[in-house]
Formats: structure tokens, C-alpha cells, sequence
């Protein structure tokens, strides 16, 4: 089986989690499961979801993205998505999705600098 | 064909029946045609008389197309559909057929042609044959695309202009009415152009949008939706009071989109979120 998988990788304090092209259901889930059990090795400020590689979006993967998030913030952290192309980002409005706390970022380069700001509570 | 000419001057001159000069002459007009190729058909559409300029238009001698059926001249898919016989029985029933479409030359080249075919009666008023008159409008074709091609990314650029006005700041001044497609391009393009430059903020200006109604408002939202997606975000500027007004009493929430009444203070927002800060210079002087 010569799936595409996510790649979880902790740089200094923030994970870096990383979705291939066009992940299927299963890579889905085993986003939230990754995520979540990096979250609770590491101590660290947040992750930034690099959804730049990513051309196809569904509710699924929608949904899975926001409660994702929202169990990161429960867990301290914040998450920022950075990288989202733009004809993926028209479908998710179309889907409805619902960013709630999650902030955004137009790369992972921006992403790091947004996560760094926030913690040292520059913005708010 | 100076034989020709020399021929029927001197018939002319010997006092020929007029019928047959007329006839004659009208050969000579039909063959020095220079961009209408005449030729005749007959009443099934076989090729029966072929002129010089139809050899230049379509690349066949007339010792190659005479005994041919004229769709020869048709693309595979037009003479499969039967368009050629349909051409003919309009012709027949209606007297006269035009039509403007693209046909094929000798070589497999493609022309843009206009065709007309007019049915020829007997005294009796049955169908002896037709003539079929068409001209090489290619040029006119490229010509009407070329501009067509230019209107389109003039409109394109004039329905949604996106600038950059600052390292990092986009700004969309939209001029006149906002309807559902171009609110789709509005978006398609701002995110375009936004993930191109790498601008984390973009200025929509409404100030030129006569009016805005809920459908146009929920364009909006969703436009700033997106832009958030891609990581970016949007200040509406050119909230005239109308338009204030108009959004309230529609019950329109654009309480998650920061608003401006004017382009210059929306730019100092778009400053402040790139931590830019604009100041009076110092006078050298001092």
C-alpha cells in the first residue's frame, strides 16, 4: 500500500503537521489521532496544519479540521492553517466551514510568525 | 481566358444572338471574381461547373471536383450530420440558403466561409440545379476574435481590477453593480492574486458599488470568508452612509468584516495588521 501519509514534525516549540494532496478518509482520522497525541508528548505553543499540498476538500475533512482545532485549543495550543489554496479555500466556504478559533496563515513561513506574536501577546 | 475575351469580342462583333454575348459575358464576370467563388450544382449536389476562383478558394482543379458531390468541401462531422443535404433542400424550398460556417480546402486546411446556395428552376419551376456562391471570411473571423479575445480581458481587468499598493496590500476598487458573477470573480481573482503576491491584506473598495442589497452583502461575507482561508484578511472600505444604512435596516451582520468609511483610513488598518507605522518625517533641518 503505497499511501500518502501525514507527516507530524515538532520544530522547536510548535508541531508542524503536514497533509498530502489528496487524502483519503483514513488519513483524515489519522489526522486528529496524530495531532492529538503529538500535543500531548510535546510541550508546544501550537501547530500550523500546512494544507498547501492540498487540492480537494469535502465536509469531512472539513469538519475533522475545525474540531481539530478546537480540541488543540482545549488542550492549549493554538492552531493555524496556513497554505490553503485558493480553489480549495472557495469550496470550504461553500461547505460552510467554520474556522471558530483557528487563525490562518498564506504559508508556513507567515504561520510561525503569527504563532510567535500571538504567544508573546502582541495581538490581543 | 484572353482567348476567351478575344473570342467573344469578336462574336459581339459579328453580331452574335445577344443571349449568347450575355451568357458569355456573364462566364467572364463569374470567372474573373477575384473572392467569390461560383460554382454549380447539380440538383443532388454533385460539382457541375467549377470557376478560377473557386480553384484558388478551395485548392481543386476542375478536372479534380466536377463529378464530386460538394460535400467534399464540408468538415467530416458537418457532411456525417447530412448538413449538406439539408442546405440543399432549404435551398430548394425556399429559393435561397445562406450559411456561415467553417469548410475544408484541398490540402485539409480550414477556411471560414460564407456559403449561399440559390435553387435555379426550369420554366416549369422544377429544380435544374443550384448555384453556390461562397467567400474566404477568415480574415473578418480572425479579426472578430482578436477583438473578441481583447474585450474580454479589458472586461476582465475593468470588473475586477486587483492592485497592489503596498508590499503586502492588495486593493480592489469595484465600480458599479455587484451581481452574483462577478462577485464570483471578484473572488476567484482576489485569491488568485492574493496567494501570487503573498499579500496578507487586500482593501475591497465599495465606494463606486451603487447599492447593495442582501444577496450582494452575502457575497461579500463569503468573499472575506475565503480570503481568511487562504490566510489573508479584508478591510471593506467605502462604507458611504447610504450604504450604512442600507445594511442595518436589511438586518445584514458584517460584524466579522472590519469596515471603513473611506479607502485612507481602511489603509491605516491594513498598515496597523502589518505592524507598518506611517509617520511625518522629521525635517532634515531640525
Amino acid at each position: 500500500m503505497n499511501r500518502e501519509t501525514i507527516t507530524v514534525i515538532k520544530v522547536r516549540d510548535v508541531l508542524l503537521v503536514t497533509m498530502p494532496a489528496d487524502p483519503d478518509d483514513a488519513t483524515i482520522s489519522a489526522l486528529q489521532e496524530k495531532t492529538l497525541e503529538a500535543m500531548e508528548q510535546h510541550e508546544v505553543k501550537g501547530l500550523i496544519l500546512d494544507l498547501s499540498k492540498v487540492d480537494t476538500l469535502d465536509s469531512y475533512f472539513a469538519r475533522t479540521v475545525t474540531e481539530t482545532g478546537k480540541m488543540v485549543g482545549l488542550m492549549g495550543g493554538e492552531t493555524i492553517i496556513a497554505g490553503m489554496r485558493p480553489a480549495v479555500a472557495i469550496t470550504a466556504t461553500q461547505l460552510g466551514l467554520n474556522l471558530g478559533i483557528t487563525q490562518t496563515a498564506l504559508s508556513v513561513d507567515e504561520g510561525l510568525n503569527l504563532i510567535g506574536r500571538n504567544w508573546r501577546g502582541f495581538h490581543k | 481566358m484572353s482567348e476567351a475575351t478575344k473570342g467573344s469580342r469578336s462574336r459581339a462583333a459579328k453580331g452574335t444572338s445577344s443571349k449568347e454575348t450575355s451568357s458569355e459575358m456573364l462566364r467572364l464576370l463569374v470567372d474573373n471574381l477575384k473572392d467569390y467563388a461560383i460554382t454549380m450544382l447539380d440538383p443532388k449536389g454533385t460539382v457541375t461547373s467549377w470557376s478560377p476562383a473557386a480553384e484558388r478558394l478551395k485548392g481543386y482543379r476542375s478536372n479534380e471536383i466536377i463529378g464530386k458531390h460538394f460535400s467534399t468541401f464540408y468538415t467530416p462531422e458537418d457532411s456525417a450530420s447530412g448538413k449538406t443535404e439539408r442546405e440543399l433542400e432549404i435551398a430548394a424550398r425556399e429559393g435561397r440558403f445562406e450559411d456561415e460556417g467553417w469548410r475544408i480546402r484541398k490540402d485539409g486546411s480550414k477556411f471560414w466561409a460564407n456559403v449561399i446556395i440559390t435553387a435555379l428552376r426550369d420554366e416549369s419551376g422544377k429544380v435544374i440545379g443550384f448555384g453556390k456562391v461562397t467567400r474566404d471570411l477568415s480574415e473578418r473571423k480572425q479579426a472578430e476574435e482578436q477583438i473578441r479575445q481583447q474585450s474580454r480581458e479589458i472586461l476582465e481587468m475593468a470588473t475586477v481590477p486587483v492592485v497592489q499598493v503596498w508590499e503586502g496590500i492588495l486593493l480592489v476598487p469595484l465600480i458599479g453593480v455587484l451581481d452574483s458573477e462577478r462577485s464570483q470573480q471578484l473572488m476567484e481573482r482576489l485569491l488568485e492574486r492574493i496567494t501570487e503576491t503573498g499579500s496578507p491584506v487586500a482593501l475591497v473598495d465599495i465606494t463606486g458599488v451603487p447599492a447593495i442589497d442582501t444577496k450582494t452583502a452575502q457575497h461579500l461575507v463569503e468573499t472575506v470568508k475565503a480570503v481568511r482561508f487562504v490566510g489573508a484578511d479584508v478591510v471593506l472600505t467605502g462604507v458611504r452612509p447610504a450604504i450604512a444604512q442600507t445594511l442595518v435596516h436589511l438586518g445584514i451582520d458584517l460584524s466579522t468584516v472590519t469596515t471603513r468609511s473611506s479607502l485612507s483610513a481602511g489603509l491605516r488598518v491594513a498598515f496597523a495588521m502589518m505592524d507598518l507605522h506611517v509617520g511625518a518625517a522629521q525635517a532634515v533641518a531640525h
